[in-house]
């Protein structure tokens, strides 16, 4: 068990990660249309966050 | 008379540190004691300070690059000197043997050039690739591990390998996950991205579960570019073709997961009015043959690819075409709806050829693509 702060690289990640799912699955039960328009930007920022977090994390 | 001596004082100096013996200039010279053939990958061994043997392999390696490897070989001995002696091309006292050794490099070198240019589109073929893996390999390592690339080489390619280990993991999640979205419940995949997330969020503040990141992003990915290009390779895989005899023979849907699907209708006698025709094809080409004499209306939805009927080619990223043109009374209208995931929809009057027109139809009606 891990006292005090979270892990901020694997905190990002997991939001970042649930985000991605979550619209996956929004797609799949026809909630939404999920096309390039949508995804891509999505990907890409939570690809983006993931880097950032990992990135400031080792640079703090 | 006293006689003053006139001679000089010497400036006082300011004391001097005791020089360091210079170490001796490495000179690149072929090494008599431990050649194989004329000691010149030995040479350049001891001037670089490496192992002969790297050396050794890289001639030999070289020898195979256009023969990049003899030539530079027969240079190099033309021109280093021996450990005791001097270069051949020094060793000729002769000045006009010495123009003519000098020129016989030269003439060699320009004969060799296209092999070197060759060779060097060869090394650069294998070598750049090779240092963008490594690269990769340490930047994923990097992400996985927070080791960065430092250390000694041995270390860095450690990193590099185990790195490259984890990219392979990753691109094997990628295409399970891929087909798992293709061919698997709509579910599974977004479940399977959701689990890891919550898994690696609980991780954060319990204990850190960091090498599950990349293998869930690239699930993720893997899932929604299935979901974003329209990808359903249910229908199976292969070359369908289908040539309907008569208007009743025509389905009202045609599917296929992976590969060409092709609905010839030249023969099918088609009557006058609205024919609805559907197309669902995961990745490949779709083509539809029709009659001349028909009328066309075209819906198609591509994630990526293009739509090409009828003097229209458009292509890219969820590609949505709409042509809904009006036939002349009694004429027969074809109401294509496609769905292609990830290639072409195609419409032919003849097999391979694209009409400009669509003469059949009254007029153009609504078209509109995005």
């Amino acid at each position: 068990m891990r006292a005090g702060r979270p892990d901020i690289p694997a905190l990002v990640a997991g939001l970042a990660l649930l985000a991605l799912g979550g619209v996956l699955l929004l797609n799949a039960l026809d909630a939404i249309d999920l096309g390039f328009g949508l995804f891509a930007p999505l990907a890409c920022a939570a690809t983006g966050a993931i880097l950032l977090a990992n990135g400031l994390s080792r640079s703090g | 008379m006293e006689t003053h001596d006139t001679q000089p004082n010497p400036e006082p100096t300011e004391p001097t540190e005791p020089t360091e013996p210079q170490p001796p200039r490495r000179r690149l010279t072929r090494s008599r004691e431990d050649r194989v053939v004329a000691g010149v990958a030995a040479g350049f061994a001891r001037y670089f300070n490496i192992d002969p043997v790297i050396t050794r392999i890289a001639a030999v390696a070289l020898a195979f690059v256009g023969g990049a490897g003899l030539l530079l070989y027969l240079a190099a001995l033309l021109l280093m000197p021996s450990d005791e002696g001097e270069a051949v091309v020094e060793a000729s006292r002769d000045h006009r043997n010495r123009a003519l050794v000098i020129a016989g490099v030269v003439g060699l070198l320009l004969v060799a050039w296209p092999f070197l240019l060759g060779g060097g589109f060869l090394l650069a073929g294998i070598g750049i690739p090779l240092a963008l893996l490594v690269g990769t390999g340490v930047l994923v390592w990097w992400l996985v591990s927070g080791e960065g690339p430092s250390g000694d080489p041995g270390e860095v390619a450690r990193r590099a390998a185990l790195g490259v280990g984890v990219l392979i993991l990753c691109w094997v999640v990628f295409f399970g996950g891929a087909f798992a979205a293709a061919a698997g419940p709509d579910w599974l995949v977004p479940a399977l991205v959701i689990a890891s997330g919550a898994a690696i969020l609980a991780g954060a503040f319990l204990k850190p579960i960091r090498w599950l990141v990349l293998p869930a992003v690239a699930l993720a990915l893997a899932g929604g570019l299935v979901a974003a290009a329209g990808i359903d390779v249910e229908g199976g895989m292969g070359k369908r073709e289908y040539r309907p005899a008569s208007a009743l023979d025509l389905r009202d849907r045609y599917e296929l997961g992976v590969g060409e699907l092709v609905v010839d209708m030249r023969n099918a006698d088609l009557p006058a009015g609205d024919v609805p025709l559907e197309l669902d094809l995961g990745i490949g080409d779709a083509r539809v043959i029709v009659p001349e004499g028909v009328c066309v209306a075209t819906s198609a939805d591509v994630g990526v690819g293009n739509v090409r009927t009828f003097g229209q080619d458009t292509g890219g990223v969820d590609v949505d075409y709409e042509d809904s043109p009006y036939a002349s009374p009694g004429t027969t209208r074809v109401l294509l709806d496609a769905e292609v995931g990830v290639g072409a929809v195609r419409v032919e009057e003849i097999d391979g050829g694209f009409p400009v027109d669509n003469t059949a139809c009254e007029n153009t009606g609504d078209r509109a693509s995005g």
